[in-house]
């Protein structure tokens, strides 16, 4: 039997709130599966959760109740936390330190060092493309160059499953665009991600599985492709398709019992026009 | 092109030959995992290293020129004072400075350095790794003694040079203003005046004046696990600090005063005797000061002292740490 990468039994976590009698329950018998090399995405609106389940999966926040492992171990244990990355929502990491500082100092942290700690901090600096700004300090970086430190950081020690608290956030649509294709390349090497996010459009684009969260509960949960197919319908998308074709599908339609809900011109997406009005270099190398 | 993960180390230009052709027939994956230690001295340096690195980016250091400047502007008021005056007062206001801004440093510098990581959030990026709550705690406290045990050489530095250049240049206006004298009561003179500059008690001293601001970082840090701003750290520790220099003589008078008391009253006294250190027992500047030397034992008894505080309120901030919900 395959080990879970991430396995969240009747999870409950209450808080109590000073001076009061009432508690507020953050969350409420959560049970959740992460398979190895799975993207699960985690959603729901602010206060849903999200976080502090993430929290209780780090082990940075004692459950009330339940259980919750990393690759068998449970989460309280430090050694659950060897083979983890994480990056949490706006990070700001310390100023003081420059981008090839900071992946050194977490790199020790997980107990590299010498040659191995400089062979993966060129690399990772290679991989976020902060090579030209690894001797700027952290205080002059950008928003999306924080991002990418931060998802540089937690993959610092190869982990087996990476944990991001709303990867993009504040980022522009190429940082986004950018942090998607790594989540998809860690997700290639068979890395398991574990993310919650608002942009429901990327959740939708990279996640293999979602559980969405709302007041704490577990509202819905499964396969991307099981929760979005609409049963009783079906789409058609024709290329260089003739009025005279078109007409004589509507005919046949017409014959039976089928109704043809909407006919019209296949869209991209917003984020796509931004991409392309802004870089017009890549437009067509990243064209899909 | 979106940037891609390597699929072997093939950038790690830095192995040589052998060492990469090892590497590149493993997996990404296998090469970089390490086995996790319970307890690694070296994951402490690392946060130790950061933690100094942080205070001296921040310029804490800038506390010595108001050290200098007031050195300096002590020399120039001394010129009037006679040489026994002049090094009593040297003495007093540097060692008094020093360990006045020693306190200051350790209890100004720890008390940001939790909230500052939890309101950065990187204190989760720290712990998320397979680092346990006591090692962090021991590394930043670590980096803030090192931070300390810099100051204080420092300012040690620039007082005994100062000390050394006031005696030289009394040397010699006792040997010009002499000039007439017998040779015995020149040595008279010289030896008189030496023995008034440097003497060896300084160090003790200064070690002790290093364990009271060690003492009061510890204290700091363990505040600061469960306080709810750096602010409120600050002025509890400033609290402490006054109590701390008061509490000997208030044990004084209550102890003098009702002796009868009972085993409740004793239990009290010593918790508060925990919660508020008695700083006064390391305020060894007075004897110094006074030319008298500061037995070997009081030193030990001092100094263990010093240490022990700083165990138990290293232990206790761990306690309120362990469970503290990031």
């Amino acid at each position: 039997m395959i080990e879970s990468a991430v396995a969240v039994k009747g999870l409950t976590k209450v808080f109590p709130i000073p001076f009061r009698r009432t508690k507020l329950v953050a969350l409420r018998d959560l049970n959740l599966e992460v398979a190895p090399g799975q993207v699960y995405g985690l959603l729901g609106p602010n206060g849903s959760g999200k976080s502090t389940a993430l929290k209780i999966i780090l082990g940075l926040v004692a459950a009330t109740a339940g259980t919750s492992k990393i690759f068998g171990r449970d989460s309280r244990e430090v050694r659950s936390r060897e083979a983890v990355g994480f990056l949490p929502e706006n990070p700001y990491f310390y100023k003081y330190l420059t981008g090839q500082e900071t992946l050194r100092f977490y790199g020790k942290l997980c107990g590299l060092r010498g040659q191995k700690l400089k062979a993966r901090t060129n690399e990772l600096l290679d991989l976020v493309r902060l090579q030209d700004a690894r001797n700027r300090r952290l205080g002059g970086y950008s928003k999306g160059m924080l991002q990418r430190i931060g998802l540089a950081q937690s993959l610092i020690q190869e982990p087996k499953l990476v944990v991001l608290d709303e990867p993009t956030a504040g980022v522009d649509p190429a940082g986004s665009r950018e942090i998607r294709d790594l989540i998809l390349d860690l997700k290639r090497r068979g890395i398991t991600v574990l993310l919650s996010s608002h942009l429901l459009a990327q959740v939708q684009e990279i996640c293999d599985r979602v559980g969405i969260l709302a007041h704490g509960i577990l509202v819905r949960e499964g396969r991307v492709h099981d929760l979005l197919a609409i049963e009783n319908q079906t789409e058609l998308i024709l290329e260089n398709a003739s009025p005279e074709v078109l007409a004589q599908i509507s005919a046949l339609l017409d014959k039976s019992s089928t109704h043809l809900i909407e006919q019209r011109r296949p869209q991209t997406t917003l984020e796509r026009v931004f991409l392309d009005a802004t870089h017009p270099s890549e437009k067509n190398e990243n064209r899909k | 092109m979106p940037p891609t993960l390597p699929k072997k180390m093939k950038t790690a230009n830095d192995l040589d030959g052998k060492k990469r052709r090892h590497a590149s027939a493993k997996s990404v994956v296998n090469s970089f995992v390490v086995k996790h230690r319970p307890f690694s001295f070296l994951r402490i340096a690392a946060i130790t290293g950061n933690t100094l690195t942080e205070l001296v980016r921040l310029k804490v250091f800038y506390f010595l020129l108001i050290f200098a400047l007031l050195l300096i502007a002590n020399s120039l008021f001394m010129a009037r004072l006679s040489f026994q005056q002049e090094f009593q007062v040297l003495k007093d206001v540097s060692l008094g400075a020093m360990s006045i801004f020693s306190s200051l440093l350790a209890i100004v510098a720890t008390a940001q350095l939790i909230p500052r990581d939890l309101e950065d959030r990187t204190i989760y990026t720290i712990l998320a790794k397979p680092v346990p709550r006591h090692e962090y705690l021991m590394g930043k406290l670590a980096g803030v003694l090192l931070l300390l045990a810099l100051s204080i050489l420092a300012m040690s530095a620039l007082f005994l040079v100062l000390l050394f250049v006031r005696e030289h240049i009394l040397v010699n206006e006792t040997l010009r203003a002499t000039a007439s004298l017998r040779p015995e009561q020149i040595q008279e003179a010289l030896h008189s005046l030496k023995a008034s500059a440097f003497n060896a008690n300084l160090f003790p001293g200064i070690v002790i004046i290093y364990l009271k601001a060690a003492l009061l970082a510890a204290l700091t840090l363990l505040i600061s696990t469960f306080a709810s701003s750096n602010i409120f750290t600050i002025l509890v520790m400033v609290f402490v600090y006054f109590i701390g220099h008061l509490e000997a003589t208030a044990r004084e008078y209550w102890l003098q005063d009702h002796s009868s008391c009972g085993w409740l009253v004793k239990a009290f006294l010593a918790l508060v005797a925990l919660a508020f250190p008695d700083l006064q027992l390391f305020n060894l500047v007075d004897d110094i000061v006074a030319g008298t030397a500061i037995p070997m034992t009081l030193f030990t008894q001092t100094a263990v002292l010093g240490c022990v505080y700083t165990s138990i309120y290293l232990f206790l901030a761990w306690v309120a740490f362990q469970g503290k919900e990031l």
